[in-house]
């Protein structure tokens, strides 16, 4: 795909009105860091129906609104192979996300969504997968992982790699447990600065995959995290022997309408809600902007 | 093609018919800025002072704020109640730089997911337009291919021909329109050539002019040219005048209010020109200003054409007209550099550093 290239916009069927919410309930709060709570929700009764059709693919995303607050962006980060739920890792930081964690269990919220492109799994098959994560970075990344292990048999090595500034910013410890102990996956974690407490690795994301060393034969490496994260991390994947074709991320803006409408998560033409999140190195190389 | 036409002083007759079926909205400057506002069912001497609305027609389909659906909470939880406007509506007197706008952002309302709130409006709404005989100073309508009189992106069209009006029928739903009015007379031979002549003696009247060929080409070989956007964004006091009342912007926001246990999400336009537009929780891609210029600048010229093969913009003149402190979109098109300085590479690594 290149900047000027859109043909693979699809035409999406009249599905009623794009900006009005399903209904969810909040099932179950995990508190993962401090900051960061993972909220798992279901379609309520009134959506019955929907509770049974709703699908989704890696990499997607959704909007979430606390109704009286405001809506805001966040990705799926349970898998579609265990669709019998849905979760969002949400960091504390603004607005909605505030009023996000005030909510309790039984809550109600707003859903919009699935938006986006997706991971491409289909070029994954068969490969080896290197998966990299720093801090928050690991939701759609968690959502890949399990899909993939779920699917075990169809897919090659798989490395993991995630980093958080300290053991306490650590999310999803309880997937991290689980990783570790399965034998056909290879789990590294580390953290910027330990505390008295950790046993583990010690050291930066991009420094640690450059230790680790991952064989870019017949492999492609996923990579979420935070901006400087993601820009240490290519040229690590470059000097591994990474083609940018085989390096994807994804990227993050504001949004609003999720449906490349209200005109704020473009880089150049392209609209990150509706032509990402999910982008390969090599697009993100020929963007004309500067902007992401 | 034989036109028809009206004589001004029955438009009040013909309004009144339609008003029976349509609600009609006529320029208006009852609230001190002019726009299409509904009609009040007796003035008809907007023709005497109207040149173009200060709001775009835009605001008919896509308003300033826009109710999407409210929200009530019960003991059985949250009940939405979804907020569509169906009434039947007649513009009157649209001219033909913002019925183009209108078809231009058309594209956007209409691609992939249809927007539900515009797309409604627009179906139940008929375009008549008037044929400008008065440009501004500060028009440039030519240079993207807009005549000031012109018969398209419209049901009707109108041309002031002295006592009377010329019009036009340019679809179906304006011949049905104007079937049903006894006012409206069959024009003559004489009538036509008059029309025929002010079409001539307007054309030109657009004095500006400014060369939009290549124009994307130009701009993607300058977009890291951050001196020159430097330049061109200095004095810009990101006031956001020139996109909330361009008639071809369309950014929008999306909020929610409160008021005890019933709320309301509406949505309202938005402006690239904000820096709280783009902003992140931890990062912003376009704090700086120049880079929220030349995103107005290259979003109208050179995406918006990739995308719909469409300049976004009209030469309706209003970002000039309309500026508090002359930013001028002519001089800066005029002004882009041919080329990309030889090995300069401006935006430097450096510059982004906080991105990727």
């Amino acid at each position: 795909m290149s900047v000027t290239d859109i043909s693979h916009r699809k035409k999406f069927p009249a599905q009623g009105n794009i900006y009005l919410p399903h209904i969810v309930v909040i099932d179950k709060i995990i508190e993962e860091t401090p900051s960061v709570r993972t909220f798992h929700f279901n379609f309520n009764f009134k959506d019955g129906k929907l509770r049974k059709e709703f699908t989704f693919e890696s990499g997607q995303f959704a909007e979430l609104s606390v109704f009286g607050v405001g809506e805001a962006t966040f990705c799926i980060s349970s898998s579609p192979t265990r669709n019998d739920h849905l979760e969002c890792a949400i960091n504390r930081v603004g607005l909605v996300t505030n009023a996000l964690h005030r909510l309790g269990v039984g809550a109600e919220i707003g859903f919009r969504g699935p938006y986006g492109n997706t991971f491409p799994l289909e070029l994954m098959q068969g490969k080896n997968l290197v998966f990299v994560g720093g801090g928050i970075g690991l939701a759609p990344l968690r959502s890949i992982i399990w899909n993939v292990l779920d699917n075990r048999d169809k897919y090659g090595k798989i490395d993991i790699i995630y980093g958080a500034r300290s053991p306490a910013d650590l999310c999803f410890k309880y997937d991290l447990d689980s990783w570790n102990r399965d034998k056909t996956v290879n789990t590294i974690i580390t953290v910027d600065k330990g505390d008295k407490n950790w046993t583990g690795k010690e050291g930066f994301v991009p420094a640690v995959l450059e230790q680790a060393a991952p064989s870019a034969k017949n492999a492609v490496a996923v990579v979420c995290g935070p901006p400087i994260m993601i820009r240490l991390t290519f040229p690590v994947l470059e000097k591994l022997g990474f083609t940018p074709e085989q390096m994807i991320t994804t990227l993050e803006k504001r949004m609003k309408c999720g449906v490349g409408k209200c005109g704020r998560c473009n880089i150049g033409n392209l609209f990150v809600c509706r032509d990402g999140p999910v982008f390969t190195y090599a697009q993100i190389r020929s963007f004309i902007s500067d902007e992401y | 093609m034989t036109n028809k036409k009206i004589s001004k002083k029955d438009i009040g007759k013909l309004l009144e018919g339609w008003s029976r079926e349509f609600t009609v909205f006529v320029p208006s400057k009852d609230r001190g800025v002019t726009e299409m506002a509904k009609w009040d069912g007796k003035d008809t001497g907007f023709f005497e002072w109207y040149r173009n609305t200060v709001i775009p027609a835009k605001s008919s389909f896509l308003p300033a704020m826009e109710k999407m659906f409210s929200f009530q909470k019960d003991t059985d939880g949250y009940h939405l109640e979804l907020s569509q406007d169906q009434q039947k509506r007649i513009l009157f007197g649209i001219r033909p730089c913002d019925a183009r706008a209108i078809a231009i952002i058309d594209n956007v309302f209409t691609d992939s997911y249809e927007d539900p709130y515009y797309v409604s409006k627009r179906k139940n709404t008929v375009l008549i337009g008037l044929n400008c005989t008065n440009p501004y100073d500060s028009c440039f309508c030519t240079s993207l291919g807009v005549k000031p009189t012109q018969s398209v992106d419209v049901d009707l069209m109108l041309t002031d021909i002295g006592d009377e009006f010329s019009v036009e029928e340019i679809t179906d739903k304006g011949k049905e329109l104007l079937a049903a009015a006894s006012v409206v007379k069959k024009a003559t031979k004489a009538d036509d050539a008059k029309a025929k002549t002010v079409t001539a003696a307007v054309s030109g009247m657009v004095k500006r002019k400014v060369d939009t060929k290549d124009i994307a080409k130009k701009l993607q070989a300058c977009f890291s040219d951050k001196d020159y956007w430097e330049k061109v964004a200095a004095n810009c006091v990101s006031c956001g005048i020139c996109t909330l009342l361009c008639p071809t912007c369309y950014c929008f926001d999306i909020c929610d209010e409160l008021s005890k246990k019933q709320g309301t999400r509406y949505r309202r336009w938005d402006s690239c020109g904000f820096s709280i537009y783009t902003r992140m929780p931890m990062e912003n891609p376009r704090e700086e200003k120049w880079r929220r210029v030349r995103q107005k600048v290259c979003h109208k010229y050179e995406f918006y054409p990739m995308n719909f093969d469409v300049i976004a913009c009209t030469g309706c003149g209003r970002c000039i007209r309309l500026c508090p402190v002359n930013w001028d979109i002519i001089q800066i098109l005029s002004s882009v550099p041919a080329e990309q300085p030889a090995k300069k590479k401006v935006v430097s690594e450096k510059d982004v550093s906080y991105r990727y």
